[in-house]
């Protein structure tokens, strides 16, 4: 039996585009400022709850990097009523996870469980953010797990390349330190601080709790009001500033580490935050850059010299001035190359318009991988997160798909020259000084430091 | 809560899952090649994972560089990964964009000879050295994995040597070892291909059975020899490497992925180390603080398993006294049935992991494929809640006492490099 000769010389061409639009959600405001989010997922037995309040790292005090990162963790470690074992047990017993923390923007606690235990879990998440104790054997304990941590963090080439670039760039500004903080914060740091920290912190102003899952909108805004309408209301503690230093020139840092086996990179400067306007462009100048696979700075380093396993730039998503930032982990002997390479990318993205194939591929890209980002429980209350934390609107993801198609070629070349400085980069290398030094000395001043 | 399934077998012996979920306009593609690092052999190992690389770099019509780039313009996502049993190649893609994706899989499968060339072998070389040092060489620890199995495995067993290779290996590869890999490994007949998502299965067995038909089936692959693991005593290794604190592993053999005892031992897996609840974290994290942290992990490998457990000691505390108590909890695990709340505890959370996994179209494809590839049984995927709900307290016993003896263990202990002098023995 013949078969007709398949034509492979070129890609078919797309059938018929289903369109897609953000899962519904609901949302409310509790009288105290609470905000309500619910997106219901009925095909799964699974909810995802979460608290968040404005309690961030960036709300760190001077000399106490570290206090919200420890605060945030001690929320699901004991309550008025209940130990932290009891509280794992319990959770845990529901087939659920309870766990608390932070990350720049906000603490939360949130809680995954199967969906006919909504209500027991429910209560438990409340109880955790309205009454912790933080009780002091669970503060001792926590404390030396985390100096631990942070000497372990000594080791790992990433940790340091970040904990370094951190410093450089924001000095003793919040973002400067991990948000772990540093060892003699974590030292220092007494529970009535953390308790004070609480109080100021810790209320429904800003705050938001949000659910996805096989739950009924209704009768979750029912439990929502029944638990946290007399949560007392307070005003949001506003944004903190948050000073970036001034750098004048490139700056070298070698983390010096003698037998490693290879080269931990990380350079940039920082940026605004993510509320600043002009976000869509700042996406795609990304994604052509060095955001992906196929990015400029991967197709150079990757594919054509073999130098690395991968490179990534970023505009780090924060609600003050988060880090632009290019991480790679490169063979020692081409990191000059590869430093060299990466400048004189971010130099011609800001020269040259990018071509309209570029732009079109990347747009596509945002556009239409929209649906894979919101395929779990999870993607979807990130959304809605993010709609909260930076006051986005309800509508925004129905805007987005249009405002990344309005951007042009030479938005993206204006956005790179005001938001690229390649003469004023932090470069962290961590890896053998010795062999690193002569190969970064030409792009800046260099300081060597141990781990 | 059974997925919709169709499995089907194309006339090249290709072996075709679909799943219909049009939840989302979205489809993922997963195609296994039931070759990975256990065909691989000594002093080449790492071929089946440079070779996955080199499935990246073009065929006879996608141009190199073309893969990622077409797939990331439709607004979809690729990538390809390498373990012990297999190799697998798979995208998501906007549903509309099927025939791409099936025109890309069935190029490579068909047409990837004509395009290899030594050129692409020496690049992707040298991403594979860097990809190995960036996982493996430069981090604290990360020698560690692959000294267990080349403890725990001798040498001519096909689990002995680690999926990424040795570099002194890579460097050897040549582009016959390469041509000779494809023409053994890569056709339709050792191949499944899973599609799920918002597919009309009607529709796309059509799409496959004319991308893939004509695609002539290989020879067969033979199975590699599995040489018994020899009932030898105790092994014991001291590595020093760059870390602050010491880490303890010890690792046993235990039955493939699929059986009664392989679903026992990873539920005692998940009550011993899985959520702050958990026996192992409870007593040795939280109670007596001796560890920083633990975890256990049973390997879901097709011909044995390695079940892994280890735990990284807290500042001031010596290694020694942490084996003590690891090794106390696996002779009480022996000897004693969990408790039934702990049992109970560790159940209800591989239930909620399983249906939160499936979450994603490509995760559920994934498991499609695995479990086709391994047992040619795709339906198997809703039976596993109830594999793990029947066993007992007593299974889990048994599965311990039978696997876990000390006499037949591997212990591992990595230590600070600067505490080297002194604590050697």
């Amino acid at each position: 039996m013949s078969r007709p000769a398949v034509d492979r010389r070129r890609p078919p061409p797309p059938g018929v585009r289903r369109p897609f639009r953000f899962p519904p959600f609901a949302h409310r405001r509790l009288a105290n400022g609470l905000d309500l989010w619910v997106a219901p997922f009925p095909h799964l037995p699974l909810v995802d709850l979460e608290i968040v309040v404005d309690a961030g790292g960036q709300h760190a005090p001077r000399h106490r990097p570290g206090l919200p990162s420890l605060h945030g963790a001690l929320l699901s470690e004991g309550t008025e009523s209940l130990t932290a074992p009891q509280i794992a047990q319990r959770m845990e017993r529901l087939g659920g996870t309870l766990s608390s923390g932070v990350d720049w923007n906000v603490a939360g606690a949130s809680a995954s469980a199967l969906a006919v235990h909504l209500e027991a879990a429910f209560e438990l998440l409340v109880e955790v953010v309205r009454r912790p104790s933080f009780p002091a054997q669970e503060v001792e304990r926590l404390r030396r797990q985390r100096l631990a941590e942070l000497l372990r963090q000594r080791d790992q080439p990433r940790a340091l390349a970040e904990r370094h670039f951190a410093r450089t760039v924001y000095g003793d500004a919040p973002y400067g330190f991990p948000l772990l903080g540093s060892e003699a914060a974590l030292q220092a740091i007494e529970r009535p601080e953390i308790v004070d920290f609480y109080r100021r912190h810790v209320h429904p102003g800003g705050a938001a709790l949000v659910a996805t899952g096989d739950v009924d909108p209704e009768r979750l805004m029912a439990l929502a009001e029944a638990a946290l309408a007399d949560w007392p209301a307070a005003e949001p503690a506003g944004e903190p500033a948050i000073e970036p230093l001034v750098l004048e020139h490139n700056k070298v840092v070698l983390v010096d580490r003698p037998e490693a086996a290879q080269t931990q990179l990380k350079m940039g400067h920082a940026s605004v935050p993510r509320r600043h306007p002009g976000y869509p462009v700042r996406v795609l100048l990304n994604a052509i850059l060095g955001g992906s696979f196929i990015s400029r700075l991967n197709l150079n380093l990757r594919e054509r010299h073999g130098i690395t396993y991968g490179v990534r730039s970023s505009f780090v998503r924060r609600r003050g001035p988060g880090p632009f930032q290019i991480d790679s982990a490169l063979a020692t002997e081409a990191a000059g190359k590869a430093v060299r390479e990466i400048l004189a990318e971010v130099e011609r993205i800001r020269q040259e318009p990018v071509s309209a194939a570029e732009l079109d591929g990347a747009r596509g890209f945002m556009i239409d991988v929209f649906p894979y980002t919101v395929q779990t429980l999870n993607d979807v209350s990130q959304r809605l997160e993010d709609l909260s934390v930076y006051r986005l609107g309800d509508d925004y993801y129905e805007h987005f798909p249009a405002q990344l198609a309005d951007v042009s070629a030479a938005q993206i070349r204006d956005a790179a020259q005001r938001l690229l400085h390649p003469q004023r980069m932090a470069i962290v290398a961590v890896g053998p000084a010795a062999q690193l030094a002569p190969q970064l000395e030409p792009f800046g001043p260099l300081e060597i430091v141990s781990p | 809560m059974p997925l919709p399934l169709e499995r089907h077998t194309l006339a090249n012996g290709l072996r075709v899952v679909l799943h219909r979920d049009p939840r989302l306009p979205l489809v993922a593609i997963d195609l296994w090649y039931h070759v990975g690092s256990k065909h691989d052999r000594p002093g080449r190992t790492g071929l089946a994972h440079l070779f996955e690389h080199l499935l990246f770099e073009g065929s006879a019509h996608v141009r190199p560089g073309d893969h990622f780039r077409l797939v990331q313009e439709a607004g979809g996502v690729a990538n390809g990964s390498t373990w012990f049993d297999r190799t697998n190649y798979y995208e998501t893609l906007p549903s509309h964009q099927l025939d791409l994706g099936l025109w890309l899989e069935s190029d490579r499968m068909g047409f990837t000879l004509p395009a290899i060339d030594r050129h692409k072998l020496d690049t992707q070389r040298q991403v594979v050295i860097n990809e190995r040092r960036q996982r493996i060489d430069n981090q604290p620890y990360g020698r560690a994995n692959e000294r267990l199995f080349e403890l725990l495995y001798p040498e001519d067993h096909p689990y002995h040597w680690p999926v990424i290779g040795y570099v002194e290996d890579l460097e050897h590869i040549t582009i016959d070892d390469v041509r000779t890999f494809f023409r053994t490994y890569y056709a339709p007949d050792n191949a499944v291909l899973t599609l799920a998502g918002d597919v009309d299965p009607e529709h796309a067995l059509a799409r496959v059975e004319h991308w893939f038909g004509e695609l002539p089936p290989g020879g067969g692959v033979p199975r590699p020899a599995v040489p018994p693991v020899p009932a030898a005593g105790e092994r014991r290794e001291v590595m020093v490497d760059r870390v602050r604190l010491p880490r303890v592993y010890m690792a046993f053999d235990a039955p493939p992925y699929g059986t009664d005892d392989w679903y026992a031992g990873d539920l005692w897996v998940a009550a011993m180390s899985e959520g702050k609840a958990s026996v192992l974290h409870q007593d040795l994290v939280y109670r007596r603080q001796l560890a920083q942290e633990v975890a256990c992990y049973l390997f879901p490998t097709e011909e044995t398993a390695m079940l892994l457990v280890l735990a990284t000691a807290r500042p001031d505390v010596e290694p020694q006294r942490l084996e003590d108590a690891v090794s106390e909890h696996l002779r009480r695990s022996a000897e004693e049935p969990l408790a039934e709340a702990q049992l109970e505890r560790a159940l209800s959370r591989l239930l909620a992991a399983h249906y939160s996994e499936l979450q994603t179209l490509g995760r559920r494809a994934d498991r499609l494929s695995w479990l086709t590839t391994f047992f040619d049984d795709p339906a198997a995927l809703a039976t596993v809640p109830e594999r793990y709900a029947r066993l007992t307290a007593e299974d889990v016993r048994a599965f311990v006492a039978a696997h876990c003896r000390p006499h037949r263990r591997v212990v591992l202990t990595v230590m600070p490099a600067a505490e080297r002098s002194g604590s050697t023995p």
